[in-house]
C-alpha cells in the first residue's frame, strides 16, 4: 500500500504534533507548483547543536512510490526505538537500540519524504507512471521537468539521458533550480549542516555515487566540472574527458557505499551493487552529483558526501517494478541501508571532541592532518580506512564508559598538543598510554575484525617512540596499519 | 485528513498508453550510443538492455532514426490502482498502534 500526498503529510504532523522532544517539522520555503506546502522533518533525541547531518530525500520522480512511504516509516522505527529502548529490526539485520540512539542522539536527520507531491498525487490520480513534476511548460502541449536534471551541475548539458526538450521524460527545465520542488532541496543544504545525503529512487537495486556524468579519475585535478560550460544543450564534446575526484574521496565513496549495500544484504540477502552514477547511465544535473559538487565550485560551502539509492529490483515489467503490489520487503531493505547511511556519517572523533573537549573546532588542527597529510598516500588512505572500520563499534564502548571517555580526551589532548607542535619527541610516557587504552579497547570490543584492527595499531605504536611528531605522520603515510609500504600517490 | 484519492487533474494526459519496448540497432545503424540523444524516457531492465517506455511519437522517432522496436507491453496511462492505495483511518491506526505508551509531550 501507498500512502497519499495528505496521509503523508498527516502523519508528519501528527510526529511532530505528538513528540516534538524529536520531531521537528519545517514547512519549506516554496510551495510546489501546483500550490501544495512541501514539508521536511527533523528528527533527533537529546541535546547539543552543532550536530552532523544526514538529509534523506523521497519521492523526486513521481512514479516511484514506495521510497516516501519508507522515509516516514523509518522515522516512526527510529522513535519507537529510541523511545522504548528497544532495537529495530530488519529481517537479520538487527539495529540494536544502542545503535539507534548513538545516531539519533549524535545526528541530525533531516527527512524530505516527498519532495514532488504534485507529481504523486498525479501518479495516484490519473498517470501512474508518470515522473516529472507539473510544471506546465508554456508555449508547448508538455508538462512536467524532471527534477533529477534540474540542478546546477553541468544543467543543460545534454550528456547521457538529459534533455533540453520540454516533452522528453528527462527534460532539465528552462535554467538550473527552476523548479521549486527543487529550489527546497537547496535551501535545505544552504540553511541546515548536511554531511551525508541521500536521494532515494527506484529501482534495480543500487547504490550510486558520483560522478554521474563522466568516467571519476584520481589522477588529473584540472579536470573539473567547473571548466566545462553549462546549458549548452549538447553533450560535454570532450573525448576522452573524465572528472576529477580526490582519492581519500573516492575511497569514502567506495567504502560506505558498501557498506550501506552490506547493511541492506544483511536483511534478507539482496545484493545491491554500489558504484559511481555513470554505471547507470550519464546524466546531469542530478541531486547527488550536484550535493557533492558545492564544496568544489564553493570553497566555503560544506562537503556532503552523496548517494543515490535505487531501492527494489526488476520484476519483469516496469509497471510492478515502480510499485509493486507488496512493497514492504523493499521498504525494508530501504531503511536498513539508510540507516547505514546515517551510521557512517558518524565521525567519531568529532563527537569527542564536541562533547569531552569543550568543542567541534578543538579537533581542526587533526582534521587538517588527516586532508592534508595522511590522506595524500595510499597508506595513508589505509589508516584513515582502518579508523573509519573501528571508530563505530568503539565509540559507543567510549562513550558508554566516563572512565575511557575521560583517558580519550586526554589522549586526544595529548594528539593534539603534538601535532602542534611538530617537533615534540614521541616518549615512552606517551606510548605507553596509548598502548594501555588500545589494550583495553580491544578486551571489550567483541568484534573480532576490530580486534585484530587494534592489535594493528598497537604494534605499530611501539614502532613510533623516539619520533617526533612530524616524523611519525611520514612514517603513516609511508607505512599502513599493517606495517607494509604504500605507494605516494596524488601528491 | 482529506480523502485519500483527491480529485485528478481537469487537464487530460498528452497521452493514452505508452510502450515498454527494447531497441537494437537494426539494418542502418552499427550501435545504440545515439539513443540518448533522443530524450526517451529509459528504465532499467535485465543486464545490458535498452529499456524504454515510450509513447507512439517515441516509436516513430525511434524507427525514423533506424531503431529497431521490441514492443514488450502496452501500458495503457491510467491512476495507480486503487486497491494499492492506503486509507486514512488504517494509516492513522497503524501510526497509533506503533506509538502506543511513548509518552507524548505534545498535543
Amino acid at each position: 500500500m501507498y500512502r497519499t500526498v495528505a496521509q503523508l503529510d498527516a502523519l508528519t504532523g501528527f510526529l511532530a504534533a505528538w513528540f516534538p522532544q524529536y520531531f521537528l517539522r519545517v514547512e519549506l520555503p516554496e510551495p510546489s507548483v501546483q500550490g501544495r506546502p512541501v514539508y521536511a522533518l527533523r528528527l533527533r533525541a537529546g541535546p547539543g547543536e552543532g550536530r552532523r547531518g544526514v538529509l534523506l530525500v523521497g519521492g523526486t520522480h513521481a512514479r516511484e512510490l514506495m521510497n516516501p512511504d519508507a522515509i516516514v516509516e523509518l522515522a516512526v522505527d527510529l522513535l519507537v526505538s529510541h523511545a522504548n529502548g528497544t532495537d529495530v529490526l530488519y529481517g537479520g539485520r538487527t539495529w540494536t537500540a544502542n545503535e539507534v540512539r548513538t545516531i539519533l542522539e549524535t545526528l541530525d536527520l533531516w527527512l524530505l519524504p516527498c519532495s514532488n507531491p504534485d507529481g504523486r498525487h498525479y501518479v495516484m490520480t490519473v498517470d501512474d507512471l508518470w515522473r516529472k513534476n507539473r510544471r506546465d511548460n508554456i508555449g508547448t502541449t508538455c508538462d512536467g521537468v524532471d527534477l533529477n536534471r534540474n540542478l546546477d551541475l553541468l544543467w543543460g548539458v545534454t550528456e547521457g539521458q538529459t534533455s533540453c526538450s520540454p516533452c522528453s521524460d528527462v527534460y532539465c527545465g528552462p535554467s538550473a533550480f527552476s523548479e521549486p520542488e527543487t529550489r527546497n532541496v537547496k535551501h535545505l543544504l544552504d540553511t541546515y549542516r548536511i554531511d551525508c545525503f541521500a536521494d532515494v529512487h527506484s529501482y534495480s537495486e543500487l547504490v550510486l555515487y558520483p560522478w554521474g556524468h563522466a568516467p571519476t579519475q584520481t589522477v588529473d585535478p584540472t579536470q573539473r566540472f567547473t571548466t566545462l560550460p553549462t546549458g549548452t544543450c549538447a553533450p560535454i564534446g570532450r573525448p576522452g574527458y573524465q572528472e576529477y575526484m580526490t582519492p581519500q574521496d573516492l575511497q569514502r565513496f567506495q567504502t560506505v557505499g558498501q557498506r550501506i549495500a552490506d547493511a541492506i544484504a544483511a536483511v534478507r540477502g539482496r545484493v545491491y551493487t554500489s558504484q559511481p552514477g555513470l554505471g547507470l547511465y550519464a546524466t546531469t544535473g542530478t541531486h547527488d552529483d550536484y550535493v557533492y559538487s558545492r564544496h568544489i565550485a564553493d570553497s566555503g560551502l560544506r562537503k556532503t558526501y552523496s548517494y543515490t539509492f535505487e531501492t527494489g529490483p526488476w520484476t519483469g515489467d516496469a509497471r510492478t517494478s515502480f510499485h509493486p503490489a507488496d512493497p514492504t520487503l523493499i521498504k525494508r531493505d530501504a531503511k536498513s541501508g539508510m540507516l547505514a547511511l546515517a551510521q557512517q556519517c558518524i565521525c567519531a572523533i568529532e563527537l569527542i571532541g564536541a562533547r569531552l573537549l569543550g568543542g567541534e573546532e578543538r579537533i581542526s588542527p587533526l582534521r587538517r592532518v588527516r586532508d592534508a597529510l595522511v590522506a595524500t598516500t595510499e597508506a595513508g588512505r589505509e589508516w584513515i580506512a582502518l579508523f573509519e572500520r573501528v571508530q563505530l563499534p568503539l565509540v559507543e564502548i567510549v562513550l558508554g564508559d566516563e572512565g575511557l571517555s575521560a583517558e580519550a580526551a586526554e589522549l586526544l589532548d595529548l594528539g593534539l598538543r603534538m601535532v602542534d607542535d611538530e617537533q615534540s619527541r614521541l616518549g615512552r610516557e606517551h606510548i605507553e598510554p596509548g598502548l594501555s587504552y588500545v589494550r583495553r579497547l580491544a578486551e571489550a570490543s567483541r568484534d573480532e575484525r576490530v580486534r585484530a584492527d587494534l592489535d594493528a595499531v598497537r604494534a605499530r605504536l611501539e614502532q613510533m617512540v623516539g619520533l617526533s611528531s612530524a616524523e611519525a605522520i611520514e612514517e603513516m603515510m609511508r607505512r599502513g596499519p599493517g606495517g607494509q609500504a604504500g605507494t605516494r600517490a596524488a601528491e | 485528513m482529506s480523502d485519500p484519492r483527491p480529485e485528478p487533474e481537469q487537464r487530460a494526459p498528452a497521452t493514452t498508453a505508452r510502450f515498454e519496448a527494447t531497441i537494437s540497432p537494426g539494418e542502418k545503424r552499427r550501435s545504440l550510443e545515439d539513443v540518448a540523444d533522443l530524450g526517451l524516457d529509459r528504465v532499467p531492465g535485465p543486464t545490458g538492455q535498452v529499456r524504454l517506455l515510450i509513447t507512439t511519437d517515441d516509436l516513430v522517432r525511434l524507427v525514423d532514426h533506424g531503431y529497431e522496436v521490441n514492443v514488450k507491453r502496452a501500458l495503457p496511462v491510467r491512476p495507480l490502482d486503487p486497491g494499492l492505495v492506503s486509507d486514512d483511518g488504517s494509516d492513522k491506526a497503524w501510526l497509533e498502534e506503533q506509538v502506543r505508551g511513548i509518552d507524548r509531550q505534545g498535543t
